[in-house]
């Protein structure tokens, strides 16, 4: 018998019944052993590598920030953290909304006056080299322990105020008890008892202020006929909630353009169309005044889990790479607003702020000067939108702005 | 199929393992909920007008549910933060929803305070919103010749409030108002809160 032959016979034969196929083991191929145990530590060693680029980055960023304010020790840091978001890293203020600290009368009284503006704070006008500011400085006792005060005082006092005398811990624990309970000074008139030689300060406006006209404050509170009371939705203050806008604070020109909007159509909103056609033009300027002139702390809180180090950044700085401007540099320093085209933004309710960044971007608010928020919203990304408004909403509250400095300054041409 | 005890028993595991994972271990967790800070029980009146919520089927087009930034953009409609279990502790029975015909409305307190918003917008909320497809509420309203000192009177444009007279609140419309105004959830999320963070990553960490 051939070979093929006995092949072919054994082809012929059939299985039995209980044939079961299998296969011997087989040892894998040491190659592919070597290309797993490779891709493997392959695999492992780029998890490492970027988790060291992650910490490469926050090394960078974080000497980045240090650099940015040329590593500050003591007071300096103390200022930069504390009052350098309002009175300016170089001390000069916002004009109409914050006093200067650089020459001011106060810096230059020395760091004893300077401790106890910081531990009571300031309600009410004062007159700052020239200027009167009508703001609210928050009280930072309790912010701030008595080290801190005298370091801070100490470093204004001489930086600004070129005053030589430092404060010491003791002295400032003794202003303390001296000046606790007293809440804040009430503007530049209690002030000047401290410091001699002050020029005049304007006086305090009585508690019993003249309020609005009686039409407008029903306006406001209770409604007419036919429209509901401004309060009943944006709050008894005007501080908003949630997509309801605060409106405490921002310009009087902002609030009469948009409630001229609202009623011409060239706003969308059903709610404030159905209000605003029933205003006269009397009472859009009556009720404008009224939210321009109050001041009332933040209610907003960042809500919208957006990133605020990237609200920030957009804020204060833009991104170039989307050609998006930093808000601050038309909104004004601090997001204080500036004249009727740019409304305040700190302290806005942030639901409200990401929901008109989408309407400019999709198209449904197009009432902005030279079509400005209309590009800048369509290039900020949806999670952009809500680290901005989240960002904005962690400011303080815009300080108002005293009436008829902002009546001049929209009039424009004026020295100041 | 001889071996039918090793199947009833694989069958009865995998049924007490469902039962651990999706009754009893949740109900363990819920159970450990306590009421949030800033969460308070509904008032009488608030009670009432939650009745009529659920009466008028508010349910059926409106959810109370806020969901997460990567889930849907509700925070930026002002909806709120999404919710957490604890939110609903005294919601009985909670209604959730599905269906988002109309808006979100767990803090619509919040987002719309205005009493007389809402009784006009009950009315007819074609008075307001000129597209609106939710239903007009006129029974829960009476027209009257004239205001009495007690009644309040419904806010109404030109053209949709009777010829003469006025449109009053009947106690109704008042409660379910109530019951309205009190949803807000805007409190922060209570440290021990439950929730569903579905995709969602830490953005702040970043």
């Amino acid at each position: 018998m051939t070979r093929t032959s006995k092949q072919t016979a054994s082809r012929n034969v059939k299985p039995g019944e209980d044939f079961e196929p299998w296969e011997s083991h087989n040892r894998v191929p040491l190659l592919v052993i070597w290309i797993a145990l490779a891709l493997g530590v392959w695999g492992t060693a780029l998890l490492f590598q970027d988790q060291s680029s992650y910490s490469v980055a926050q090394g960078e960023r974080a000497a980045d920030e240090v650099a940015a304010h040329d590593a500050p020790e003591g007071g300096a840091a103390l200022f930069l953290a504390n009052c350098s978001t309002c009175h300016q890293p170089n001390g000069v203020g916002v004009r109409l909304a914050v006093p200067p600290l650089q020459d001011s009368e106060f810096a230059k009284a020395g760091p004893e006056v300077v401790a106890q503006i910081m531990l009571r704070g300031i309600d009410g006008p004062i007159r700052v080299k020239g200027f009167t500011f009508d703001g609210h400085m928050p009280s930072f006792a309790a912010a701030l322990d008595d080290d801190e005060v005298a370091q801070l005082a100490s470093y204004v006092a001489g930086r600004f105020g070129g005053a030589d005398a430092t404060l010491g811990r003791d002295q400032v624990g003794e202003l303390r008890d001296a000046h606790a309970g007293s809440g804040s000074w009430q503007g530049g008139a209690e002030l000047a008892g401290l410091v001699p030689g002050l020029p005049t300060q304007p006086a305090m406006p009585a508690m019993a202020q003249a309020g609005p006209d009686p039409a407008i404050s029903d306006l406001i509170f209770a409604g007419k006929g036919d429209v509901w009371s401004c309060a009943s939705c944006h709050g008894g203050l005007g501080q908003g909630a949630e997509s309801t806008p605060r409106l405490a604070g921002l310009s009087q020109g902002y609030i009469v353009k948009q409630l001229r909007d609202f009623r011409a159509g060239e706003r969308q909103n059903e709610q404030m169309s159905f209000v605003a056609k029933e205003l006269s033009d009397f009472e859009i300027e009556g009720v404008a005044t009224y939210y321009a002139g109050l001041r009332v702390d933040s209610t907003a809180r960042p809500a919208l889990g957006g990133d605020l180090a990237r609200g920030e950044r957009i804020a204060l700085q833009g991104d170039w790479s989307l050609g998006v401007p930093a808000c601050f540099s038309c909104h004004g320093p601090s997001g204080f607003g500036v004249g009727a085209d740019f409304p305040a933004l700190a302290a806005q309710q942030p639901a409200y702020l990401a929901s008109q960044l989408a309407a400019w971007a999709g198209g449904h608010r197009n009432n902005s000067p030279l079509g400005l928020m209309d590009r800048i919203s369509r290039a900020l990304p949806e999670s952009d939108r809500r680290a901005v408004a989240d960002y904005l909403a962690s400011l303080p509250a815009v300080p108002a702005v005293e009436q008829k400095a902002m009546a001049r300054i929209e009039g424009g041409g004026d020295e100041l | 199929m001889n071996r039918y005890l090793p199947l009833v028993l694989i069958a009865f595991g995998i049924l007490a393992f469902a039962t651990l994972m999706l009754v009893i271990a949740p109900g363990i967790q819920m159970a450990q909920r306590t009421v949030p800070e800033g969460l308070r029980p509904y008032s009488e009146q608030e009670s009432r007008g939650r009745k009529q919520y659920v009466s008028l089927g508010c349910v059926y087009c409106h959810s109370q549910q806020p969901r997460s930034p990567d889930q849907a953009p509700d925070v930026e409609r002002g909806w709120g933060r999404p919710s957490v279990a604890g939110d609903y502790v005294f919601d009985r029975p909670h209604q959730l929803g599905t269906m988002r015909t109309g808006p979100d409305l767990l803090n619509v307190g919040v987002r719309l305070p205005s009493e007389s918003w809402h009784l006009t917008h009950l009315y007819q909320p074609r008075a307001i919103f000129g597209w609106s497809i939710m239903p007009a509420y006129p029974y829960l309203f009476e027209e009257k010749a004239e205001a009495g000192p007690e009644d309040t009177v419904v806010v109404l444009p030109e053209g949709f409030g009777p010829e003469s007279g006025v449109v009053v609140a009947r106690p109704e419309a008042l409660d379910l108002t109530a019951y309205l105004l009190a949803l807000d959830r805007t409190y922060p999320i209570p440290e021990d809160a439950l929730r569903d963070d579905g995709y969602a990553r830490k953005e702040s960490g970043s």
